[in-house]
């Protein structure tokens, strides 16, 4: 790791004041301090920002704010996030470790770089890292992407990303210049060769909080995530699907959004789609599943993930219109 | 009784290696090599001996010329896989001595290399067997064709290979972690030229070592080197991914199988031909004899064994629990189960047809016979109460597989010098140079010593992990610390009891007879083929490891063995990139083994069966065994949940879905 100046400024303004390129904002350094040690990145500055970003989860007849800060433990442990938004609160469940959930935050999770062997080998210079070429795309790409918008084909590691974003959530993002609110789905980019990251937020930002908007009671959610081992890895795939039934269980409102498919979470619009105002069916499930997948471009060694992508969000669908 | 080291382990009192706190200590960082093979044409070490906080830098231009390996060198001009030792830094601070690494001005010439076992350079043929194997497939009803292939796997021990080299005078003192404080003593002597008196080995405790740590490593000599050159104790402890680059996993094989048999179970050939990926080097150790156990575990008259070791830019293999017998139990066993099933033949049934009563590489009896069926039987009775829950549910695919298995060691052999003193207090002093790697040798021997003398055990001190005063005893491999270190002990107990102090030592076995140690285990799975998820249920194991001495300790085996097996059956693989030659996944995050939440219920069914052939203690090992033959119970089992035969480890998700 190479040597950095520490800052624990007083106020959101002037930790922003001292962020900027070179600096990075410091809250549970899960991610962060894992890219320093074999130097992927070399800060100058780190600037703590732990104590001043809002940690509280607050519920109101909008929905529920979630701070930046706030862990993923929080996120886990908070019962009504169970209740009304199942699917993040099983996503954060299945994240990481106990230990690392009661350190990484919410606003880390979103910004935390891709697991990528590659990315993350020191004596490998691959595209994202700046270079020229995405070596998994012809090397050992077994948890690599499936849909592939950018030159890079490494995937997304959140789990409380997909789950964020199929609940519809925006971000605030607070700059030098002020306060704005984006999407999730707008926040996360594929990497471009201009920009070679995940997220759209500049070196200078810091997302301030995440909101999710209510919705109707009947309203259920469910995250599914396929890994190696029973607990302790990043997802092969996952998915978070939110579904909302008429009473004569026809679909009223479908949102299904992947993890561990593309650099992004991967929202299945054509999966939605072939859901939305049809009569629960074994057809309409298959249907879906199989529309999750269909633009799917498999690499050389990662072909299991799309039968994996279908058997999950037919296990999802079915167990949200049971 | 329990581990009498355990209060010292959970308060944190138990010394490890990394833990010795010399004054002046020294911290030492090793510069790896970015490539998998190239020659160094240059090598600039002046910027980072200028570095405040630097003592001592070494590397090919400045180290002495101390041979390595086959025909290279402690710092060689060529390195030859990713993860080679380039050059190594002592500082006041690690912070510093990586500083300082980067510092290191070093120009490569790449050269051609491959990381692939289809690709390397092939060894010497290995070629062993008996009989007449054309005849024998002439007489088979039924043949069985097939590949299996097993991957390179990584120890993975909690505590990384280390040491703290310290200069008492003209005397290497090295704190050490290792399974063989007298190998790595007499091998550091060795290389540097010293007297083995001047050369002091101890080792305390240890966070396992898997087969990994039995030899002398280059950073025992790197250390005591720099810490000659800075006149400070050096301390130096590998790190994760140099802990899984350079210092052994175990190696990759290919075995081409094929199996006669007579339509009633009768072998009548087995034909093996094996590649194993040696990786750069060989280190030394035990040998990985992939073929040992086609040629004992059944009975044939006909059997041809071949094994091939082939040259790869990969860091150099070493043994591995059960180094080979783990690998080629999973070929042999996949194929039997696929010949049970050829034949329509209960698995357990098969096997008894082919029984053997005598090791028929060596043509002696065994000393335990009736061992391995008893071993059967036992795992007969769990596997019909298992099938009488077999229930396939959801889609959820439900499954039993067998394997059976020997291991060519377990027995015990010299050295081992025991002393024991009574110093008239009431209390016993038992003094060996064994180590105590994990397993709880202090607690058997301590048992054993306080049963002989007649004391309670809280009586008894055992004073090991140390090559002074020099009482020599065997290195902890080939599950043999138990029985090599039991009989003397007994012995020198016996004689201070009537004496007041006394000598023991371990005589070598008998000739006459052939000493094994095998088992056999069923693995209970559950499948989902839409997932591609394995569920382990339940793993059942019943081994022949002779007396038991502590039931704790043999459980501790099989638990700990099991799980490992596991990790090698489902999820742990090294993966290189072949255009790179680099090892992506040297690290604990992307090289998965398994968590509490993968582990299913255990069935210990070891039974105590003192192998008093053997010796007069009738004990053997266990360290080794029980994770032989999981990886093909797995497979077998998922063969028998879905219909997909896995004959390429690890079982993963890949594999079953299509």
């Amino acid at each position: 790791m190479r040597p950095f100046e520490y800052r624990a400024p007083a106020t959101l303004d002037e930790a922003l004041a001292l962020l900027g390129a070179g600096a990075r904002p410091l809250v549970g350094g899960t991610d962060l301090v894992t890219l320093m040690k074999p130097e992927l990145v070399t800060p100058e500055r780190l600037v703590s920002v732990r104590k001043l970003l809002p940690d509280r989860i607050v519920f109101d007849a909008q929905g529920v704010t979630l701070g930046a800060a706030a862990t993923l433990a929080d996120l886990e442990r908070d019962s009504q996030i169970a209740q009304r938004y199942t699917a993040l609160s099983q996503a954060a469940r299945v994240a990481a470790s106990a230990q690392l959930r009661n350190a990484a935050t919410l606003g880390g999770n979103l910004l935390q770089r891709p697991r990528c062997w590659y990315f993350r080998h020191p004596q490998v210079h691959c595209w994202l890292k700046g270079g020229s070429e995405c070596f998994a795309r012809e090397g050992e790409n077994q948890r690599h992407a499936l849909f592939h918008p950018s030159a890079c084909v490494a995937v997304h590691p959140s789990d409380v990303a997909p789950a964020l974003e199929a609940f519809d959530a925006a971000l605030k993002v607070r700059g030098p210049g002020g306060e704005r609110v984006v999407p999730l789905a707008k926040f996360f980019a594929p990497p471009t060769d201009e920009r070679r990251t995940e997220s759209t937020l500049a070196d200078d930002e810091l997302i301030v909080e995440a909101s999710l908007p209510s919705h109707p009671e009947e309203t259920r959610s469910v995250y599914l995530k396929a890994m190696d081992r029973g607990l302790f890895a990043f997802a092969l795939v996952s998915v978070a699907a939110v579904l909302r039934l008429s009473s004569e269980r026809h679909v009223g409102h479908a949102r299904i959004v992947l993890g561990g498919v593309a650099p992004i979470p991967w929202r299945a619009e054509a999966a939605e789609r072939a859901l939305l105002g049809a009569a629960i069916s074994d057809r309409v499930l298959d249907e879906a599943a199989q529309a999750a997948v269909h633009d799917a471009s498999p690499l050389a060694q990662n072909g299991y993930k799309v039968p994996l992508v279908k058997a999950l969000v037919r296990q999802a669908l079915e167990s949200l219109s049971r | 009784m329990k581990r009498i080291e355990g209060p010292d382990k959970v308060s944190g009192r138990a010394r490890y290696a990394s833990d010795v706190r010399r004054p002046g200590q020294l911290q030492a960082r090793v510069l790896r090599s970015p490539h998998p093979h190239a020659r160094i044409s240059r090598i600039d070490i002046s910027r980072a001996e200028a570095l405040p906080g630097v003592h001592a830098v070494l590397c090919s231009a400045n180290a002495p010329a101390i041979s390595w390996y086959e025909t290279s060198r402690l710092f060689d001009a060529t390195v030859r896989f990713a993860g080679d030792e380039v050059a190594a830094v002592a500082a006041e601070h690690g912070e510093i001595a990586e500083d300082a690494l980067r510092l290191i001005d070093v120009q490569y010439e790449c050269l051609p290399f491959t990381t692939l076992l289809e690709e390397g350079e092939r060894g010497e043929p290995q070629v062993e067997g008996r009989g007449d194997l054309a005849r024998g497939f002439a007489e088979a009803e039924v043949v069985i064709e097939r590949t299996y292939t097993t991957q390179c796997a990584l120890h993975n021990a909690l505590e990384s290979h280390g040491c703290t080299a310290a200069w008492d005078g003209d005397t290497l003192v090295l704190y050490e972690s290792t399974q063989g404080i007298f190998s790595v003593r007499d091998e550091v002597a060795e290389k540097l030229a010293l007297a083995p008196s001047k050369v002091r080995v101890i080792t305390e405790h240890m966070g396992g070592g898997f087969g990994a740590k039995q030899i002398a490593w280059k950073h025992s000599v790197i250390a005591a080197l720099l810490a000659q050159r800075a006149g400070r104790p050096v301390q130096l402890m590998l790190s994760r991914d140099a802990e899984n680059l350079a210092v052994g996993n175990r190696n990759a094989t290919r075995q081409r199988v094929r199996l006669g048999a007579k339509r009633d179970g009768t072998l009548t050939a087995i034909e093996v031909q094996v590649l194993l990926q040696s990786g750069a080097y060989s280190p030394g150790g035990e040998d990985s004899h992939v073929i040992g156990t086609y040629q004992t575990l059944y009975r044939c008259p006909n059997v041809r064994a071949e094994q091939i070791p082939v040259r790869t830019n990969t860091g150099p293999a070493a043994a591995f629990r059960a180094p080979g017998h783990a690998e080629g139990n999973f070929g042999l066993e996949s194929a039997m189960d696929e010949l049970a099933r050829e034949l329509d033949l209960d698995p357990i049934e098969l096997r008894l047809r082919n029984y053997a009563v005598e090791d028929q590489a060596s043509r002696r009896p065994y000393t335990s016979p009736e061992s391995l069926k008893r071993c059967y039987e036992e795992i007969r009775k769990l596997i019909e109460i298992a099938a009488s829950r077999k229930k396939s549910w959801g889609p959820w695919k439900y499954g039993i597989g067998f394997a059976a298995h020997d291991w060519a060691a377990g027995a015990g052999h010299p050295p081992a010098e025991v002393e024991v003193q009574l110093p008239g207090d009431g209390t016993a002093r038992v003094l060996t140079g064994v180590q105590d790697i994990g397993t709880g040798t202090r607690t058997a021997l301590c048992q054993i010593a306080a049963e002989t003398l007649g004391l309670a055990p809280e009586k008894v001190r055992i004073v090991l992990g140390d090559t002074r005063p020099e009482l020599r005893a065997v290195t902890s491999a080939g599950s043999s610390t138990l029985p090599s270190l039991a009989p003397a002990v007994r012995e020198a107990a016996a004689q201070a009891k009537e004496r007041g102090s006394g000598r023991g030592q371990r005589r070598p076995n008998r000739k006459d007879r052939s000493i094994r140690t095998c088992g056999a285990q069923c693995v209970e799975v559950a499948v989902d083929l839409r997932t591609g998820e394995v569920k382990v249920l339940r793993v059942a194991a019943s081994h022949d490891c002779g007396r038991v001495v502590n039931a704790t300790l043999v459980d501790s085996q099989v638990i700990g063995g099991i799980t490992q097996a596991l990790g090698f059956a489902l999820i742990e693989e090294r993966v290189v990139d072949q255009r790179l030659g680099l090892v992506l996944n040297a690290n604990l995050e992307e090289y998965k083994v398994p968590t509490a939440a993968d582990i299913p219920e255990y069935l210990n069914a070891v039974q105590s069966m003192p192998d008093l052939e053997a010796n007069e203690l009738g004990v053997k090992g266990i360290g080794e065994p029980p994770l032989i033959p999981t990886a093909a119970a797995v497979a077998n089992a998922i063969f028998d949940a879905t219909g997909v035969r896995i004959r390429d480890l690890p079982c993963k998700r890949e594999r079953l879905l299509r």
